[in-house]
């Protein structure tokens, strides 16, 4: 059973006495030794592993056992390959990738005369394939982009807030003018939205009440701050993050995201920090019964600005 | 007798490889796989600094297995269920199905807390490692012609991870990544024109809807990982197809690559690595905690934590948002929000788009169309290595300005001092930086050998008691004796005793 | 009899449906006509508003102080009803100390005037409650050992809770004040609606997971991690310095849930993925990602690669 094989060739080689053939280790032994040991410790880490993954043990534990496991194998394959493999070094010849100037021009000649001369020869079959696509282009769009999601209409520029809408906490608990004592503060939104994501996101109001003395009457607003109750969109005018943080003494709202800082007294102006709007306040009233009630929804969008925000 | 014989008749049957060379042959018969025999001697250069791309490489990896993990057990969905797991200070609480799943993998499956935590400091590091190597790639003026595709192709992964790295920071829809879903939509709402009609298309109506978590998960799972592993792919083709650059020095020229060997050196070599990238993430994720979202609590739109950043790579942003004066102005009746729009749309492009056209500008201004194989010492060019230093100054300062408060906080000094001082830094440090750099770059350049590795003095006292400091003699071991660099051969001949004929093997029949 | 019972029965009924049907109607009416704002708003300066049933959760007396928040899951006890010592003990002993520790600065009557007559830049005391002044003194903040600074700093206490308590009882006996000491057993605290509560009422300042920062103009908020749960009632109640007051806001239930949340949890909080990096969040992250992550990597890559 006799089959002819050919002598293997080798396009170069060298005798494993070359120096280029060494290992870069002056005992490869006992280099050996040691990536040996390495090697053991990641396979018993492994075995650790999954016998602690086996009992249940603390996430820790199973971090510690494969995470070893990785870093033994990892120093045992390394330390081999640098220490007991040809040291080298080695090159490869690097061929220009510039073609010759004929395959260019062949090239060239393909995509410019065999494309372009059955292009130029009907203008029009290659005018109305471009028109085509383009026309694709842009209506794919449409599917792409307005599927999506609805138009904006006056979502942005209104919220629950309506004539009468009474102020409840998060636990849906009526704020009556009673509750708060001055620099009381809490989060409301219009009784019905305070469980809804969306009411959530655009509604909420953080009510502060304020000594009467303090509060300085703004032109128009006369009436939208009795007993010294005033309410501001808790939406920052900057990037619409809650604006939750009230400093009593200094009575500044301030952002929690960026430090936009907001004067309660004078309309919630803003006093520091990258917002440039006051926040939109929202007037109150105390009715019969005394309980806080909104007069009217916010008279200007509520959050940040926008671009097509008139 | 009769085994030896049968062992030896299958051998030949096999030919001089016995099985495993058969077994080439047939695959060879099929798909012509010995012609990648070319790709196993692909030389690799040894220096260390080409290793940074792989930590991104290997992180990748990691980030792929563990976040199969995570899409086997994450519910995308922002439908509002009660918590009733085995965490109790969230027992009761409303939470969305996305929270609740994502409570649950971390302490109800077995090794899912280790996963997610591997997942985001794989994260940490992708990111990390991507800036690094492209610092790497940048100040070697590695990305010089040929390589400009390649260096747009590394420009382009970094800015998809840092927005995968968002996206996915946002899925678990904890009080922290709630509040930067929300920092996002408002940003979205910046886009000059159409950005309330973009924001409602993303989110599939106003801040939060019921959409944008599974869209989310969609993108960060499917549909960038996807484009990203196409992109390292190509990556990886024009790496091969262009070969390494290098650094100059004995036997390396523009036309030629010094190294080891693709097959086996490097191959054992990086894959070790892999294990060592493996492996530190594993052991960071097991002694250090990250993004501990049972502590946060459920996101709801009217609750908000102080103190609160993105991760690292989204900082610069943040920063330049905290510090950007509040410019805005009244056009024809209409709001332009510059505090948003410059600092989140505007600068990014500007930072990105440096990065993007550096190649061209550096052609268009040096004039130099030439191809270059071989790296520039940063030194040897002031110019460039200066502006790179000034651009990443601006990022590292705005990074800092994403934790004003923390800062005051740490200091005891006012919040408000402290953004004003981070607004006169952002204007003059990387102007600073351009320039001292710049300077250093010059003197070092025109420093004889500065790069060479200095002899250590040797101090002595004469006998009249006056030391003098002489240059010690070079140690032989000290000497980097290199061999000049050799082909790889295809095999090593064993049988040293017949010295010529070495490169041939021949097998008894 | 029977017959006479369910009749009284059916007209209590009836009287109650009645009631409930104008108190209806008188809500509609009341939406109706007060859409003039200028008419209402000009009622309920803070005082109780009489004939009223269930219009406020809170319980105030005659002066308009409030004494009860809602129901009794937390106790307000007076200063001698802690110590066991009677009123007449506590007030000698607090005017002592108070002279001796904090007259210099609020003035010998406490209200903030000094002896040379001249209003200090310090604040009065009269009117705080005993709650207040507990506060201040068992958080070791008062008496100040720095009065130039902008917020006191929490630091050992100089007395001890019954000299606090003491001092306290001696400034209220000038002028009577709410609300008193609060005792709460955190035990009956319900920890995940007290979760709740807490990011939505104090992580805007104290942070979600309690360690404080810094607020506008060198102000800051404290850490909560060495507060006892006394004094985060104290807290809530009386909003020391830049905290917001917290009284009808919040009933004394949502109280004791908050509190047994810090207490519980924020003081212990649950670490199962390895060290908790100070619950700083992304920045702690990010710094141990690249120093550690990246940079232990590099270091591996040095190792791997060759340095020439």
């Amino acid at each position: 059973m006799s089959t002819e094989h050919h002598t293997p060739v080798s396009l170069s080689s060298v005798k494993d006495t070359d120096p280029h053939m060494q290992p870069a280790a002056k005992n490869p032994e006992k280099v050996e030794r040691r990536i040996a040991w390495t090697l053991v410790l990641g396979l018993v880490s492994f075995i650790g592993f999954g016998w602690t993954y086996w009992i249940d043990a603390a996430p820790w534990t199973l971090g510690a056992t494969l995470g070893a496991g990785f870093t033994f194998i990892g120093v045992g394959m390394v330390a081999w390959g640098k220490y007991l493999m040809p040291k080298g070094p080695f090159v490869e010849e690097r061929h220009p990738l510039r073609s010759s100037d004929e395959e260019r021009d062949a090239f060239a000649s393909v995509i410019a005369n065999r494309g372009g001369s059955v292009v130029k020869r009907r203008p029009l079959l290659g005018a109305l394939l471009g028109g085509g696509m383009g026309v694709f282009g842009v209506v794919a769009l449409f599917p792409l982009l307005r599927s999506l999601g609805p138009l904006p209409k006056k979502t942005l520029t209104h919220t629950d807030w309506k004539k009468g809408s009474y102020l409840v906490t998060q636990d849906g608990r009526r704020v009556h003018v009673d509750d708060f004592i001055v620099n009381e503060v809490a989060t409301v939104f219009p009784e019905g939205f305070q469980d809804t994501e969306n009411g959530q996101a655009v509604d909420q109001t953080i009510v502060i009440r304020l000594d009467t003395e303090d509060y300085v009457t703004m032109k128009g607003r006369e009436t939208w701050a009795p007993a010294g109750y005033v309410a501001y969109s808790k939406l920052c005018s900057h990037l619409g993050c809650p604006v939750g943080l009230y400093e009593q003494s200094l009575q500044l709202l301030v952002c929690p995201c960026h430090q936009s800082m907001f004067d309660v007294t004078v309309g919630a102006m803003p006093n520091f920090g990258p917002a440039p709007r006051p926040l939109p306040q929202l007037p109150l009233y105390i009715d019969r019964d005394g309980y806080l009630r909104s007069q009217s929804d916010y008279n200007e969008p509520v959050g940040p600005g926008y671009w097509e925000r008139s | 007798m009769t085994a030896l014989t049968t062992k030896r008749t299958k051998k030949a049957a096999y030919g001089p490889y016995g099985k495993l060379g058969h077994a080439l042959n047939e695959l060879d018969d099929r798909i012509g796989a010995a012609k990648a025999r070319n790709f196993l001697d692909k030389v690799f250069p040894d220096h260390w600094s080409f290793m940074l791309g792989e930590i991104a490489l290997y992180s990748f990896i990691i980030l792929l297995a563990t976040g199969v993990f995570l899409t086997l057990y994450y519910v995308p969905s922002m439908e509002h269920v009660t918590y009733n797991g085995s965490y109790a200070p969230l027992q009761g609480q409303r939470v969305t199905q996305a929270f609740a799943s994502s409570i649950d993998l971390s302490f109800s499956v077995r090794g899912g807390l280790l996963m997610r935590q591997m997942h985001h400091w794989a994260c940490d590091i992708f990111v990390g490692a991507i800036v690094v190597h492209m610092a790497r790639v940048f100040f070697t003026g590695a990305f010089r012609k040929p390589r400009e595709l390649n260096w747009s192709i590394g420009n382009t992964l970094l800015t998809l991870a840092i927005v995968n790295g968002f996206l996915g920071y946002s899925l678990p829809d904890d009080l922290v990544s709630g509040t930067g879903i929300r920092i996002a939509y408002s940003i979205l709402l910046a886009v000059p024109g159409v950005g309330s009609y973009l924001a409602f298309w993303i989110f599939g109506g106003n801040f939060p809807g019921t959409l944008i978590l599974s869209r989310f998960l969609i993108l960060h799972a499917l549909v960038i990982p996807g484009i990203i592993l196409a992109m390292v792919g190509a990556h990886l083709f024009l790496l091969v197809r262009q070969k390494h650059t290098q650094f100059p020095g004995p036997g390396r020229t523009e036309n030629n690559v010094v190294g080891s060997p693709m097959f086996p050196v490097f191959m054992g070599k990086t894959t070790g690595f892999l294990f060592l990238v493996a492996g530190v993430t594993t052991l960071l994720s097991a002694f250090a905690q990250i993004n501990p979202i049972w502590l946060f609590g459920p996101y709801d739109a009217a609750k908000i934590s102080y103190a609160v950043q993105p991760d690292f790579y989204m900082g610069f942003l943040d920063g330049a948002l905290r510090i950007w004066p509040s410019w805005e102005t009244r056009l024809f009746g209409h709001n332009i929000p510059w505090e948003v729009t410059i600092p989140a749309l505007i600068l990014p492009g500007i930072i990105f788009g440096l990065a993007y056209a550096w190649p061209a500008l550096e052609r268009k201004i040096t004039g130099d169309n030439e191809i270059h194989n071989l790296l520039d010492r940063p030194k040897d060019v002031p110019f460039r290595t200066a502006s790179g230093a000034a651009v990443l100054a601006l990022t590292v300062v705005l990074f800092i300005a994403s934790s004003t408060d923390v800062i005051a906080n740490f200091l005891h000094i006012s919040l408000n001092t402290i953004l004003v001082v981070m607004r006169v830094l952002t204007i003059i440090v990387p102007p600073i930086v351009f320039y001292v750099t710049l300077k250093i770059c010059q003197e070092l350049r025109d420093v004889e050998n500065s790069s060479r590795r200095k002899t250590p003095n040797m101090v002595s006292r004469t006998a009249e008691g006056e030391y003098v400091a002489v240059p010690a003699p070079h140690h032989e071991d000290d000497q980097h004796h290199e061999e000049s660099p050799i082909q790889v051969p295809s095999f090593i001949d064993e049988s040293s005793d017949d010295g010529g004929s070495s490169g041939t093997r021949t097998v008894d029949r | 009899m029977s017959l006479r019972f369910s009749l009284r029965r059916i007209a209590a009924l009836a009287v109650i449906g009645l009631l409930a049907l104008l108190s209806v109607l008188s809500t509609v009416a009341s939406a109706d006509s007060d859409t003039d704002p200028m008419l209402t708003s000009s009622m309920g300066s803070g005082q109780p508003n009489s004939g009223q049933p269930n219009s406020s959760i809170v319980t105030r007396d005659k002066n308009g102080n409030i004494v009860q928040y809602g129901n009794d899951a937390i106790l307000y006890k007076s200063p001698s009803q802690l110590t066991g010592k009677s009123a007449e003990q506590l007030r000698l002993l607090g005017e002592a100390l108070y002279m001796q520790n904090c007259a210099s600065c609020h003035g010998t009557k406490a209200d903030g005037v000094l002896d040379s007559g001249t209003t200090g830049s310090f604040p009065s005391l009269i009117g705080l409650g005993p709650a207040t002044i507990d506060f201040w003194i068992s958080t070791g903040r008062m008496p100040a050992a720095d009065t130039t600074l902008v917020q006191a700093n929490r630091k050992t206490p100089r007395l001890t809770r019954e000299q606090g308590l003491a001092i306290a009882e001696w400034v209220n006996s000038l002028s009577p004040a709410y609300p008193l000491v609060p005792e709460v057993n955190t035990t009956d605290g319900n920890s995940a609606e007290g979760f709740s509560l807490y990011a939505l009422n104090c992580a805007a300042c104290h942070t979600i997971t309690g360690g404080g920062n810094a607020l506008a103009y060198g102000t800051y908020a404290p850490s909560l991690h060495s507060a006892s749960a006394t004094e985060v009632v104290e807290a809530i109640r009386t909003g020391p310095g830049n905290m917001p007051n917290f009284s009808g806001s919040l009933s004394d239930e949502q109280v004791r849930d908050i509190t047994r949340y810090v207490t519980a949890n924020i003081q212990n909080p649950a670490n199962p993925g390895g060290l908790g990096l100070g619950g700083l969040g992304p920045v702690a992250e990010g710094f141990i990602g690249l120093a550690l992550g990246v940079g232990l990597l590099m270091l591996a890559a040095f190792w791997v690669g060759d340095r020439q």
